[in-house]
């Protein structure tokens, strides 16, 4: 494509540094956008980040989360056309990046598909279960099993301090409308200007979501749950002693719901529930909270 | 071309003259003077003005129009406000006034709605920087029910085909921007390139006039970049100019107003007029 810079923004980090991994293997000059608030709570990842060689730059404006940090993301990207390659982090950006990057993360069922043939000898599962901020841990999950309608599906929002109040429960809570290029449920005011999401966890933290969980809502193909802030941290500690696996705090939302999620399937069901991220960049976090 | 926008520019056009379109952001500073401001540019020379609905997340805004948007809010500005406004604007003027914002509040508003809003508020017409031609059939028949001009955009990435596809579906003018990037841009050391992109730009574009904005910020960058155009856009340099006038406590309203007035002149017409 004879594109020598890569731009990308993150929320938690996680996609930066994965980014930022690739631009150094292969030469690249690599800009990472995230929003100021996040690089205070995901410093580990700046840390990392900085390490390969990109550069971070902190966003202010607006709610100086993931949301403002695709803003100036996107904003780099038109202005460099030319030279430059927009790695999106999610479901989510102008057509046809949502299908791209769903295309991409649906290693994660394929994934799931080939460790459930070892363990139980099938390769569908009776439910599945993913967090979702913009989506694409989720749809990646769920996508290779869209069709197995015996397959039972589960996304979980950042419902933050409540949904009556700060929240980032955009499926469960928003209005259909365009952000970023494309049309979607948001968080927004009776203006139509968006509103700030809220969530413990950075990566979930996004007023919008990707368009196709969009659509399997409205199919309701997918049923969407929300668990708090406070319910993501009870995650994190159960699935740490359960499984001795600290999970990331979007994750940790995933786990959460198990609780809601249990005792509406048979009790020899086999769940997936994709742990989508490790809790190490969240230990600040956690510490603080625990 | 009927319209109150394309009989405007028509005028200008067999006079050989070109084109002033003058951006203001609703409700920046403050609602209470979006009025004031609206007149001081039409007493300025504006052949139209762009009254550009405030946004949380206008991507293709450079930092003063981010700014003045963000500041607009805050003070409380609505979509309602601001046609309000540009009703008001129509009783004192018969100015051309187009409508200028991103696709999410009109949407929220209703696009019918807002439409027969817009058009009873004597607005002529809309540009929406996030609304692709080929995702605007039910807004373009909204609008051409209650008479509205649409007004696409070009950049200079932009190929030939789209540019004639945009020709045909635009409207009033269609938008040919400078760069590939943000209002408010600086345009030192790409003249000659923005030009010769403006000329292939003319020669494909003939069914509308050819109007040129982002960065323009002088009357030196105005005669510049019409030599191949009909005329020019001025947004960021005009939000500059009252960001600095209100900072100034000393100036009266009337002062700022008639500064904003001289500022605006000079760019059609150069500093001494």
């Amino acid at each position: 494509m004879g594109k020598t810079r890569i731009i990308a923004e993150t929320g938690a980090g996680q996609h930066g540094v994965a980014t930022a991994t690739v631009a150094a293997c292969f030469g690249l000059q690599c800009v990472v956008y995230m929003g100021a608030e996040d690089t205070e709570r995901q410093a580990l990842n700046v840390a990392r980040m900085q390490l390969l060689g990109a550069e971070v730059r902190p966003v202010t404006s607006g709610s100086q989360t993931l949301k403002d940090a695709t803003n100036e993301a996107i904003r780099d990207w038109v202005s460099n056309p030319t030279d430059t390659f927009y790695i999106i982090g999610s479901v989510v950006g102008p057509h046809p990046y949502p299908m791209m990057v769903r295309s991409f993360h649906t290693v994660i069922g394929e994934e799931v598909k080939g460790q459930l043939n070892r363990l139980i000898g099938k390769d569908t599962p009776d439910v599945l279960v993913a967090c979702v901020g913009g989506g694409s841990n989720a749809i990646g999950l769920f996508y290779p099993f869209i069709n197995h309608s015996e397959v039972q599906m589960f996304g979980v929002e950042a419902a933050g301090e409540g949904l009556d109040g700060r929240h980032a429960a955009t499926l469960t809570r928003g209005d259909m409308g365009v952000l970023h290029g494309a049309m979607s449920y948001l968080l927004q005011d009776s203006d139509g200007q968006i509103e700030l999401a809220h969530s413990i966890s950075a990566g979930l933290d996004y007023p919008g979501v990707g368009p196709e969980h969009a659509w399997l809502k409205d199919l309701g193909r997918v049923t969407y749950l929300t668990e708090t802030d406070k319910n993501a941290l009870v995650g994190v500690e159960l699935l740490s002693r359960t499984e001795g696996i600290i999970p990331a705090l979007e994750t940790a939302h995933a786990v959460a719901a198990l609780k809601k999620i249990v005792p509406q399937v048979a009790t020899d069901a086999t769940i997936v529930v994709n742990c989508s991220g490790r809790g190490d960049k969240d230990m600040q976090t956690i510490m603080d909270h625990l | 071309m009927s319209s109150r926008l394309s009989s405007r520019l028509q005028t200008l056009k067999s006079s050989e003259e070109k084109a002033m379109g003058i951006f203001l952001t609703s409700g920046f500073p403050s609602p209470e003077v979006t009025d004031l401001l609206l007149d001081s540019i039409d007493e300025g020379g504006a052949d139209f003005i762009e009254l550009g609905m405030p946004h949380s997340d206008p991507l293709a805004e450079g930092l003063p129009i981010q700014y003045s948007s963000t500041r607009a809010l805050k003070a409380g500005i609505t979509m309602k406000d601001t046609l309000g406004i540009a009703a008001r604007f129509r009783q004192r003027s018969e100015t051309p006034l187009l409508l200028m914002g991103y696709v999410n509040p009109i949407l929220r508003f209703g696009a019918a709605i807002f439409c027969e809003q817009a058009a009873a508020a004597g607005v002529d017409g809309l540009i929406i920087p996030d609304l692709p031609p080929q995702e605007a059939a039910l807004m373009r028949v909204h609008m051409q029910k209650y008479g509205l001009n649409l007004v696409f955009l070009v950049a200079p990435n932009t190929p030939a085909e789209r540019m004639r596809e945009i020709d045909r579906l635009s409207d009033g003018f269609v938008y040919c921007v400078t760069i590939t990037g943000l209002t408010g841009t600086g345009l030192a050391g790409r003249l000659d390139a923005i030009n010769s992109y403006l000329k292939h730009a003319s020669e494909i574009i003939t069914h509308n006039p050819l109007l040129v904005g982002f960065g323009i910020q002088s009357y030196d960058n105005a005669c510049d970049l019409t030599k191949h155009t009909d005329g020019f856009i001025v947004g960021s340099a005009v939000i500059k100019e009252v960001e600095r006038l209100w900072a100034c406590p000393e100036l009266s309203m009337a002062e700022r107003g008639q500064q904003v007035a001289r500022f605006v002149r000079s760019l059609k017409y150069g500093p001494k007029k």
